[in-house]
């Protein structure tokens, strides 16, 4: 069975076999994404999520357990991330404006630009949309929104994230997408099938 | 029956997301399939719907995220991080020479402390004359005290340092506040300013130096930066940085910084 998360670091913090390993493999993927959320540039991401978690192994026996792992990390993670935008709003080439104006330099870097420049518009254009959408929606239906699409999670699970009722998260869903969908009636044609 | 009452367009068109999400029960989804099989509109308008929101996910989100092969992200993050630490313990570790003398420097001190302990236990008698005994003390007081003022010294040096950083990060490069629109999120700042604030006490008190005087006087017109700083919310209007950016041009705090830490730095006596 796998260890619980403060299981795990205790583990990691006694230099146990592997621990390390199963931590790194147990947050990445989540660290990514709050990477990404920062940075949205993919290597900057990645890079971020390494060093956090270079910081995190040589700090391990400064851990306390007061807050969750996960959270540790978090902060950790979010710190490096804020000195990375510092950086890089000192050397403004790199900057976030650049990326999303289809900065040449971050393009080779998508694999998707292999099926043509018209098809990779109309992605960046539809997930500046969907972004636009989401962040317009009340608290509650952009979590609950988020956590059923971005986190791919259950509604049940949502319910017992949220510590709220199922129903609660049901018509939030409903009224999110719903709100969504007309946002993106004005980009129909850029919306292709699944898999497409 | 009411159950068997065809759905209008309107009807099935409000219950499209529901029908998505699978959270209509099986007598209404019978209704809103049968509407759908009799109506192209609202049929097309589903598709539609369908597919929008199948588009939404993960991949939308996190567009790279599935290139990522993570196994091998993993075991390149768990090298790094024991790369990283082996590097650390090395740095750490001393020479073989100190390692070499360590046993003999430890012997060494040993008799040193061992002579001071039959020093003490000898008659009157054979203890040195009180005025030869009294001017070594004096000059190991003053040693101890000249040390202290220079490591206040360099203290303070480091704190103003730390501080002209923290005031450059903000009011060059602030980051933009995610819960608030034009705002900016301060809060490591704050943090860090109420950091400094603590350690400076640290320094004062042995700065009292006739050529100490300068390097006072700043540290204490810091003082009233960084408060304002701690005090800033966790998003910062445009207008409060501004403000803080005047402070610190019409003060020349930062020119001040790098001539008062050169100075101390460079081995200088006088700031």
């Amino acid at each position: 069975m796998a260890a619980d998360d403060f299981g795990l670091m205790e583990a990691v913090r006694a230099d146990r076999e592997g621990a390390f390993e199963q931590f790194v493999e147990r947050y990445q993927k989540r660290l990514y994404r709050l990477a990404w959320g920062y940075l949205r540039q993919h290597e900057d991401a990645l890079d971020a999520v390494q060093e956090a978690m270079v910081k995190v192994y040589l700090a391990r026996h400064r851990y306390r357990p007061d807050s969750h792992p996960y959270t540790w990390v978090s902060r950790i993670l979010a710190n490096h991330c804020l000195d990375m935008l510092r950086r890089r709003r000192a050397r403004p080439e790199g900057s976030l404006e650049g990326w999303q104006e289809g900065n040449p330099g971050h393009e080779v870097i998508d694999e998707r630009n292999r099926d043509g420049p018209h098809r990779e518009h109309a992605r960046r254009e539809f997930r500046r949309r969907v972004e636009e959408a989401v962040s317009g929606l009340p608290e509650t239906q952009r979590e609950v929104f988020t956590l059923r699409h971005f986190e791919e999670m259950s509604l049940e699970e949502i319910a017992s994230a949220r510590g709220c009722a199922l129903g609660t998260v049901k018509s939030s869903l409903h009224r999110a997408a719903a709100s969504v969908r007309k946002s993106l009636r004005q980009v129909e044609g850029l919306i292709e099938e699944p898999g497409q | 029956m009411m159950g068997r009452t065809p759905w209008s367009c309107r009807r099935t068109r409000g219950r499209l997301t529901q029908s998505f999400y699978r959270l209509l029960g099986s007598r209404r989804q019978g209704a809103f399939d049968r509407h759908l099989q009799a109506c192209p509109a609202c049929r097309a308008e589903w598709e539609a719907t369908r597919t929008a929101l199948q588009r939404i996910d993960s991949a939308t989100a996190f567009p790279f995220e599935s290139q990522v092969d993570w196994r091998r992200f993993t075991r390149e993050t768990v090298a790094k991080a024991r790369q990283a630490e082996s590097a650390r313990e090395q740095k750490a570790l001393p020479g073989p020479g100190w390692r070499g003398r360590r046993p003999l420097l430890a012997w060494g001190g040993s008799l040193a402390a061992l002579l001071v302990a039959l020093a003490m236990m000898l008659p009157r008698s054979f203890r040195p004359e009180a005025p030869q005994t009294a001017r070594p003390i004096a000059v190991s007081a003053e040693s101890t005290r000249s040390l202290q003022h220079n490591v206040a010294r360099q203290g303070a040096a480091r704190y103003l340092r730390d501080s002209r950083s923290l005031l450059v990060s903000l009011i060059e490069a602030p980051v933009r506040c995610r819960r608030a629109d034009g705002a900016y999120d301060l809060s490591l700042e704050r943090e860090r300013s109420r950091q400094l604030l603590r350690k400076k006490n640290l320094y004062l008190g042995s700065l009292d130096g006739p050529g100490d005087q300068r390097l006072v006087d700043l540290v204490e017109q810091l003082e009233a930066l960084l408060l304002q700083v701690s005090s800033f919310d966790d998003c910062t209007t445009a207008r409060q940085i501004h403000d803080l950016r005047d402070a610190i041009e019409s003060r020349q705090i930062l020119m001040r910084i790098d001539l008062v830490t050169r100075t101390v730095e460079g081995g200088g006596s006088r700031v």
